[in-house]
């Protein structure tokens, strides 16, 4: 893994109309490194994800990128949150990948059919493509959207609640896929979750929201810390 | 076959009416298709409304003595101005709340759509001169459109079509996934906006030429149709044109041939196609 830092946060205070809902937070992500975001849920989590991607600005504080290192960002939203009543098929939602690089008026090109073919071949979802992507079943939907993330040719892969409501089947398959992305493609790799046993054993940092604070550590740590707040006061 | 044959003859007497018919069965449903993915239905419906207050209004300053246009004879601009003005304020607004999540998406449409056909009444009812203009637009008589107006209509619904198409991904993109548009760098507002400037001009326009009803039928129902029928968003805009097109002109065969009012009668073909797809799919989904 690469020591050089990719991101790195800076006194940042997250929040929404001016409201702060984290502050002081401060932590790098190296190239290359797997960290798992966790905390309950109401607690911040999607906020900060959401200002690392530039989605929400942050109210105080900056982000920096490393030298010479522009992220590409290959997000990879809650499934639940996308409208079914869009009449996409698998590949159209994994089309949208390509989106960014392309001008207006032109046809979809040879070369991002292939990447789309690609990404769906890496993901195990090429027989699928033409498959209704609301028909899908939850995993489906799950490994299309990381294929959609695949498409914009990131080097830095967040992935929000991936796993939540998937059935343990799924949820194998999901970390699997994932952990051979990253193993393969050498991609830096934030993956939200609220529940701690979504997380995998293998992770080694990992960035804990407790009562509206950042803490960094290892998954034995955030244990330990979450069994200190259920023991009854 | 007479009468088919008569209006497809380039010197039938009223073939602007015709065209700007077929104009609208084609361009209305490539705008309606945001209305039905983006769930605006409601939008839909209060829009042409709002639009058809515009109208009245502008009739009522006209007759009132207040010119905007002192140069133009017609009222007509005025109307137009008006229909524009209205839509588009109400459009920006609803826009506005609808992002800062003030209140009930529906209770703001429902109101709008109240307070518009309200005043819509009021302001006709204060103007005797514009009651015939506006009620013929409300019962959508397409029949008495001038060169000027085809011609206006072809070269701005023609635009329309052509930005639709040319940034049909940015708009698909930021009405599904306005996170995943900013992630790749899409201006989400711009484009909110550009959807909303389109929408308010194809419906002022519209109102002002086919009347309100006649819109918001070939806004809404061949999208809605055509999601019934189709396995993608391709499939899903050419099908939906296709059959505002054919409705359109079966819709203007039949109003001709038994000498029914247009609009109406456009409105009760899409219907028909509708109820008949539908019924259509039960019977495929039963033999599989």
């Amino acid at each position: 893994m690469n020591t050089e830092n990719c991101i790195t946060l800076k006194d940042l205070a997250i929040g929404y109309s001016g409201n702060t809902i984290i502050s002081d937070i401060n932590f790098s992500l190296k190239k290359g490194e797997f960290v798992v975001l966790f905390g309950p849920n109401g607690c911040g989590k999607t906020t900060l994800f959401k200002t690392i991607l530039h989605i929400i600005p942050p109210i105080h504080g900056t982000i920096v990128y490393g030298d010479d290192y522009t992220p590409r960002f290959g997000y990879v939203p809650q499934r639940q949150y996308l409208d079914e009543i869009y009449p996409f098929t698998a590949e159209e939602v994994v089309l949208m990948g390509t989106f960014g690089q392309r001008k207006p008026f032109c046809p979809t090109s040879k070369t991002d059919r292939l990447l789309v073919e690609q990404c769906l071949r890496e993901v195990g979802m090429l027989e699928l493509k033409k498959d209704f992507f609301s028909e899908l079943s939850g995993g489906q939907k799950q490994r299309i959207l990381i294929a959609r993330a695949l498409a914009t040719r990131p080097n830095v892969l967040l992935l929000d609640e991936p796993i939540t409501g998937l059935d343990v089947l799924a949820q194998k398959k999901t970390i699997e896929l994932i952990s051979e992305l990253h193993k393969k493609r050498q991609l830096t790799i934030v993956m939200v979750t609220h529940e701690v046993h979504h997380i995998p054993s293998w992770v080694k940092k990992i960035i804990h929201i407790h009562h509206y604070k950042v803490v960094l550590g290892s998954l034995e740590e955030i244990i330990s810390l979450s069994r200190i707040d259920e023991i009854p006061t | 076959m007479e009468q088919l044959f008569e209006i497809l003859n380039p010197h039938f007497l009223l073939r602007n009416a015709f065209y700007a018919g077929l104009i609208v069965g084609f361009v209305c449903p490539q705008v309606g298709i945001f209305f039905v993915l983006r769930r605006m239905i409601l939008l839909g419906i209060a829009l042409p409304q709002v639009s058809n207050a515009g109208v009245a209004f502008a009739f009522l300053l006209h007759t009132l003595g207040w010119h905007f246009f002192y140069h133009m004879e017609s009222e007509k601009v005025m109307a137009l101005t008006g229909s524009v003005v209205f839509t588009l304020i109400t459009i920006f607004v609803l826009a506005i709340l609808e992002r800062r999540r003030k209140g009930f998406t529906e209770n703001r449409i429902g109101f709008t759509y109240a307070i518009a056909g309200a005043v819509s009444i009021l302001f006709v009812s204060w103007n005797p001169y514009g009651k015939s203009e506006v009620l013929s637009m409300l019962t959508g008589e397409i029949i008495s459109i001038p060169d000027i107006y085809l011609w206006s209509m072809l070269a701005i619904y023609g635009t329309i079509f052509i930005v639709l198409i040319g940034f049909h991904r940015n708009f698909v993109l930021v009405s599904y996934d306005i996170d995943m548009a900013t992630t790749i760098g899409k201006k989400v507002v711009l484009w909110d906006i550009m959807l909303y400037l389109i929408i308010g001009i194809i419906i002022s326009f519209g109102v002002m030429t086919v009347g309100p009803l006649v819109i918001f039928g070939f806004l809404l129902i061949p999208a809605i149709t055509a999601r019934m029928i189709t396995r993608g968003i391709l499939p899903f805009c050419i099908v939906s044109s296709v059959i505002g097109t054919a409705a359109s002109f079966i819709g203007f065969y039949i109003s001709y041939r038994f000498d029914l009012p247009t609009g109406p009668t456009d409105i009760a073909i899409l219907c028909i196609i509708l109820v008949l797809l539908y019924i259509g799919k039960i019977l495929v989904r039963l033999k599989r």
